[in-house]
């Protein structure tokens, strides 16, 4: 069996346990399960196993592949008590309709999308278990930001690049300042008597590849802003999409390396970990909780609703601005990752708190690196294919404030260890960071109008 | 004994302040062996002479109350000016502060009084910083800690205070901003730069986890620079000129809560490490320090107060002097200003580098640079705030530049641990380029500089 997924497994179950010390905000960790799961798990291997049976005996099928629907529905939908919020997706469909009040839609919309997004992120990892660690991690590789990539496109097909722009370099900075200052400085608290220490290699490559996206958007903007390009406006968009194409052959090559070097790496720490674990008589226990199948479907249904929830975000995004007083900007950049991230947050703190480091780093950083080298450059292909005209140009403040975030954050990240006063550097840092988008007027923005759809 | 001199950074951390007085002694008497040493034109600010040692037995029984009491005032006050202010050699540059007003009054030549209120700030500030290590020793650690914090960098802070009175913003940005460039660059490469010359064989080590919190902080301070500048160059602001003051001031206020943390986590982890060490320390009864408490808070104000009168002569004749120099207010500013004021400091971390305690020396330069990044200017900010200035972070695009390119540039330096006479010849050829920048740079904000049209 995959050591990567033993690993994760076995983290799940050691949540399951402690789940009564933990007194975290208002959102539940994603991988925390209620004490009901633990029936229901055993429950769901048997219906597993039922359900398999079931596909060889199709005449008392019928009955067993329902219990199977419902158990499943049971399984994804009910068990996380963050899938309170899942009603405000409808609600906010329902507003829409009746009285198209924009701050209201693109609220609701907002607090329907978390719920959604933290069960893609289950069903992706149920579906890793599968496939082998190579398509697993491709998985976690492509869907870990799906719904940002979702939101995206939909806002490219309604032409607001600048949006796209801006909701993914916020989604990069709250990544990389609020969601690790606050796993550093929750874990620096929770254990003050040493620092906390984290992989150094991976911490740098992660650094290493931030950086050079950095570099792919610093150029266009250069360029744009010194009027030193050659042909004034299409240059940049033709620099931008080669040097999509350059990050993404980049960050495939990144997935390789890190599949090959992981499959060495694993093989010691699976062993050590199944005899320092107390549940290393749970071997047997690494089916994963529903079918194969089940989490394909599943996958596919939380994408939809997404795709419709974040259709109705995108077109109230510019009413919200004007009826709450806020720019746009601000919006894209700090509420629309703050809140669409709140899970992988929550997850992030939940494990620096049990001294796993690793693990929130590689969320939140390794969350940062996707984005910039894939979801932005695949942003520029998609819009090249709908032949809108998304560039890397993200104009001189943004790119400026990336820039100087990526260097603060790699220079904290190279030393390996981390305690609670790095933690509340970096949200400081980030509240910097608001503070200046709260002032900021974009410019470039008030041009723009949203094409409008059908 | 080398456990408590390791033990005593400088006059900037928050540090074990019952040993600074026998460290300071101790460095007295080594710097006999200085005085070859034909580095430095002005003496280290901790060079006392024979007779001081014997006299430290006396303070404590000078201050019993009798009937022979008022004699004994008398004496104390005489021991104590004889202490305060005939022991040390620089203290001769103090006839310039009154040759400074004098001249003012009498000529109102510019560039002397400028010159002159200068040369005399020098041992006031040095003495300054002597009385507040002094007074140090008395508090505990906590309030030591915060003195040596908030003191450390008084002068500055005095001279920025009188210059946002008389509404020179750009003086004030300008001079906080040489100070940290001269402070990162100059002080620090000749740290490096001498360390590295007298001990040849090996490279000095310094301790990496302090530098990279620094570096950190260094780093942040950027930050809260960066963006109103940007804003303002982009002209991407909500509300022209409101909005990167409103920024500036809730930037700083992020700053100053950062510093605070900063102290309080410096202070939490070096009270660990003191209290790991004393089990192994032998500390005699020698750390009395020179002078009694009292003494040392009245000194404190006598200094500060003599600090203020100087800088205001200084900051109402830079403009003058600056036309009569025929030197740009900006190279003052950043230049020269704070190389004369942090003169003590200086010279300081020079020798304390040839004597291989580079932590100590790394102390005084980076910790002054985060002081003053992390506190001064933010401090400045909210003051100017009370007064009703507009002093906001955007030092302008040239500046904070410059600000972030040395930034890394040190803080890439800093994280290897080591230092070698290389690595502080290319600090100190790195502020070179900075200075000479600066020699060329005309500040489009400042009231006095225009451009020269006509070449001269």
């Amino acid at each position: 069996m995959d050591y990567k997924l033993q690993v994760r497994v076995q983290s799940h179950l050691e949540q399951m346990g402690s789940l009564d010390d933990r007194s975290m905000g208002d959102l539940d960790d994603e991988c925390l399960y209620s004490a009901e799961m633990d029936a229901q798990k055993t429950q769901s291997t048997d219906s597993n196993e039922q359900v398999s049976l079931s596909s060889s005996l199709p005449v008392a099928g019928n009955k067993m592949i329902r219990n199977g629907v419902y158990k499943s529905i049971k399984t994804v939908v009910f068990s996380n008590k963050l899938n309170l919020l899942m009603p405000f997706g409808p609600l906010a469909i329902l507003v829409h309709k009746m009285t198209a009040h924009n701050g209201w839609v693109f609220f609701l919309s907002l607090l329907g999308i978390t719920p959604l997004a933290e069960r893609l992120g289950y069903a992706t990892e149920q579906l890793a278990f599968y496939t082998g660690p190579t398509v697993g991690g491709l998985l976690n590789a492509t869907f870990g930001n799906a719904t940002e990539l979702i939101i995206s496109i939909y806002a490219l097909k309604s032409g607001m690049i600048r949006v796209v722009q801006l909701s993914l370099l916020g989604s990069i900075l709250s990544n990389m300042l609020l969601v690790l200052g606050c796993a550093f400085f929750c874990g620096g608290l929770v254990y003050p008597g040493k620092e906390q220490a984290f992989s150094k290699a991976t911490a740098v490559v992660n650094s290493g590849l931030l950086l050079m996206a950095v570099m792919g958007l610093l150029f266009p903007a250069v360029l744009y802003y010194t009027h030193t390009e050659r042909h004034a406006g299409k240059s940049e968009l033709a620099l931008s999409r080669f040097s999509s194409c350059i990050m993404l052959l980049a960050y495939a090559a990144y997935l390789v390396f890190q599949l090959k070097s992981q499959k060495d790496l694993y093989v010691p720490i699976g062993e050590e970990g199944s005899q320092n674990e107390q549940n290393a008589n749970d071997d047997d226990d690494e089916a994963p909780e529903i079918s194969k199948w089940e989490s394909i479907i599943w996958l596919a249904i939380m994408t939809a609703w997404i795709s419709i929830l974040s259709d109705y975000l995108v077109d109230a995004m510019q009413g919200a601005s004007e009826a709450w007083g806020v720019p746009i900007s601000f919006i894209s950049v700090i509420l629309l990752p703050i809140i669409g991230n709140a899970a992988e947050h929550a997850s992030a703190i939940m494990f620096a708190m049990k001294n796993k480091l690793d693990i929130s780093l590689g969320v939140a950083i390794g969350s940062s690196t996707q984005i910039s080298m894939f979801g932005i450059p695949f942003c520029v292909v998609i819009g090249w294919m709908m032949g809108q005209e998304m560039d890397l140009n993200f104009q001189l403040f943004e790119t400026a404030t990336l820039f100087i975030t990526v260097i603060v954050v790699a220079f904290f990240l190279q030393e390996g260890t981390s305690n609670y006063f790095k933690g509340l550097m970096l949200i400081l840092c980030y509240l910097i960071v608001a503070a200046s988008f709260f002032v900021h007027e974009d410019t470039s923005s008030s041009g723009e109008s949203k094409q409008p759809k059908t | 004994m080398d456990d408590q001199k390791s033990n005593h950074h400088n006059n900037k951390s928050i540090d074990l302040d019952d040993s600074p007085p026998f460290v300071r002694i101790h460095s007295h008497a080594e710097i006999g062996s200085s005085e070859e040493r034909a580095v430095l034109e002005l003496e280290d600010e901790r060079l006392n002479s024979c007779d001081s040692i014997t006299r430290k037995k006396h303070p404590f029984k000078e201050t019993s109350s009798s009937d022979i009491c008022h004699m004994k005032c008398k004496n104390s006050l005489w021991n104590s000016i004889k202490i305060v202010i005939f022991s040390s050699k620089l203290n001769i540059l103090m006839v310039f502060g009154p040759a400074a007003i004098i001249v003012h009054k009498t000529t109102g030549y510019h560039g002397m009084v400028f010159l002159l209120s200068l040369l005399g700030i020098i041992p006031l500030a040095e003495r300054l910083g002597y009385a507040t290590e002094q007074l140090a020793s008395f508090t505990g650690p906590t309030v030591g800690g915060l003195l040596n914090a908030t003191f450390g960098n008084a002068t500055e802070l005095i001279i920025s205070i009188f210059a946002l009175r008389n509404g020179m913003i750009r003086v004030v940005q300008q001079s906080l901003l040489g100070s940290i460039l001269s402070n990162m660059l100059l002080v620090l490469g000749c740290a490096f730069f001498s360390g590295g010359l007298v001990i040849m064989k090996r490279e000095q080590v310094f301790n990496k986890a302090a530098a990279g919190v620094n570096s950190g902080l260094l780093l942040m301070s950027v930050m809260g620079l960066l963006f109103p500048a940007v804003l303002h160059s982009t002209r991407t602001e909500l509300h022209f000129g409101k909005s990167e003051l409103a920024l500036s001031r809730f930037s700083s206020c992020v700053m100053l809560f950062a510093y605070a943390a900063f102290l309080y986590f410096q202070l939490r982890s070096s009270k660990k490490l003191y209290d790991m060490e004393s089990k192994t320390e032998t500390s005699d009864d020698d750390e009395a320090p020179e002078i009694s408490m009292w003494e040392a808070i009245v000194w404190l104000s006598i200094l500060t107060t003599w600090i203020a009168v100087l800088s205001e002569y200084l900051v109402d004749a830079i403009e003058g002097a600056s036309t009569a120099l025929k030197i740009p207010v900006a190279f003052i500013s950043v230049v020269l200003l704070p190389i004369v004021g942090n003169a003590a400091e200086h010279a300081g971390a020079i020798m304390f580098a040839m004597k291989d305690k580079l932590d100590i020396s790394l102390g005084v330069a980076i910790g002054s640079s985060t002081q003053i990044a992390m506190f001064g200017i933010p401090f400045c900010v909210i003051i100017a705030w009370i007064m009703g200035q507009p002093m906001d972070l955007n030092f302008q695009l040239f500046e904070t530049a410059t600000l972030f390119l040395t930034v890394i540039v040190v803080a890439f330096m800093l994280q290897e641990g080591t230092s070698n006479y290389f690595k502080g010849l290319m600090l100190i050829l790195c502020y070179l380029i900075v200075a000479a920048s600066f020699f060329v740079h005309v500040d489009l904000d400042s009231v006095v500089d225009k451009p020269h049209k006509n070449g001269e």
